[in-house]
């Protein structure tokens, strides 16, 4: 399944799901959410997701179904405003409340300290953006955050470049 | 001089590593006679007074955890609520981090140190170190003394010269664990740590395995 989660005050997200359709992405396996209206906190870095409710999130918002649904695509990918070339604070929050998927429990892979993940299957990540983002700094988060979770990065792409993302959906 | 100190973490204050390795590096600061006002961005209601202590202020110095190789995304949100400065203004850093490693840092330490243009001020350096998490769940004197450290670092910041000097930089210890080291922490990842974290979990109410699949396989 791709997931596709959409912050921007834009709402490309939807055109980019259209566009998908069109180059004859299947309809059953896509899924769009728009974050707009939706009660989404920051991550308070309580630890309750690793150390008291294992697996849940201390923070009863509309963040929980798209954590769900993030632990059962395949492909994830981030749609973003920019600032400070980087993702917008509402992609952020996404990215950093995905933590009970992961464990407390820490391994070595690749030479590197990593949390042991609670799930086999793990999503790739990819963005896609508006804006001024600093492209190579976006390329090296993106990768860094799929390494941390087990899985890879699927690209960076300017909302002008989406028809790159669109194939890499196909 | 005068350094007003931001504690960036998400984290209420009382629970925050962030807020003991501050108190820690303060006194440094102290020691050395520089004066410095807290804040704390994780009570939303302190933010005009935090944004009025940055604009009236030159020499600033956020402090926060690494979350997902960068910012916290609440940092984030804050940030992006400061007004335009001049170079006059000096913005550094200390990132700390649960893993232990300094390359665990380097992707955070990046946008930090561009983070400054963005915002037209002068970038001060970025204090980076890790192996933190564990501070929260440890008593207050074993606090101090893992966070001991800091106050040497608030003494060298102290001196005016950023976080530019080698100390700085040699404070983050190894970039990357031995082999020897990595193998005995594998070993240990597998055997007690599990234990002494279920342990940890116990005492905070939960019975549960901590690797229980909440969501099926």
């Amino acid at each position: 399944m791709i997931l596709m989660i959409d912050t921007t005050r834009e709402h490309v997200g939807k055109q980019i799901s259209e566009e998908l359709l069109y180059s004859g992405g299947n309809p059953t396996k896509i899924e769009l959410i728009d974050t707009t209206g939706m009660r989404i906190s920051h991550c308070v870095g309580c630890n309750y997701c690793w150390l008291k409710t294992p697996g849940i999130c201390a923070i009863k918002d509309d963040y929980e179904p798209i954590l769900k649904k993030m632990a059962r695509a395949d492909q994830v990918w981030l749609i973003s405003d920019t600032h400070f070339g980087f993702v917008s604070y509402q992609t952020k929050n996404i990215v950093d409340r995905v933590m009970p998927l992961a464990t407390m429990y820490l391994k070595i892979k690749d030479g590197q300290m990593r949390h042991v993940m609670r799930y086999d299957h793990q999503p790739d990540f990819g963005i896609i953006y508006t804006g001024e983002g600093d492209q190579a700094y976006l390329e090296r988060w993106c990768g860094r955050t799929a390494l941390n979770f087990g899985s890879s990065s699927l690209g960076v792409f300017s909302v002008e470049n989406r028809k790159e993302a669109v194939s890499c959906m196909l | 001089m005068h350094v007003v100190i931001i504690n960036g973490s998400p984290r209420v204050q009382k629970y925050s590593n962030t807020e003991k390795i501050i108190a820690s590096f303060t006194k440094g600061l102290s020691e050395k006679g520089v004066s410095f006002e807290a804040y704390a961005i994780s009570n939303r209601k302190s933010w005009e007074m935090i944004r009025d202590a940055y604009i009236k202020n030159e020499e600033i110095l956020i402090a926060l955890p690494l979350y997902v190789e960068c910012v916290p995304g609440l940092l984030l949100e804050f940030l992006e609520t400061l007004p335009k400065k001049d170079e006059h203004t000096r913005l550094s850093f200390l990132l700390q981090s649960g893993f232990a490693e300094g390359c665990q840092l380097r992707c955070g330490e990046e946008f930090l140190s561009k983070l400054p243009g963005y915002l037209g001020v002068r970038y001060g350096g970025c204090l980076v170190k890790g192996d933190n998490f564990g501070i929260r769940v440890l008593d207050e004197e074993k606090q101090k003394q893992v966070t001991k450290p800091y106050q040497a670092m608030g003494e060298l910041f102290a001196e005016g010269d950023g976080f530019f000097r080698e100390e700085a930089k040699k404070f983050t210890g190894p970039e990357y664990l031995s082999l020897p080291m990595r193998l005995l922490m594998q070993f240990a990842f597998k055997t007690f740590q599990k234990k002494i974290f279920q342990k940890v979990a116990a005492s905070w109410g939960c019975n549960t395995p901590l690797d229980y699949k909440v969501l099926g396989n």
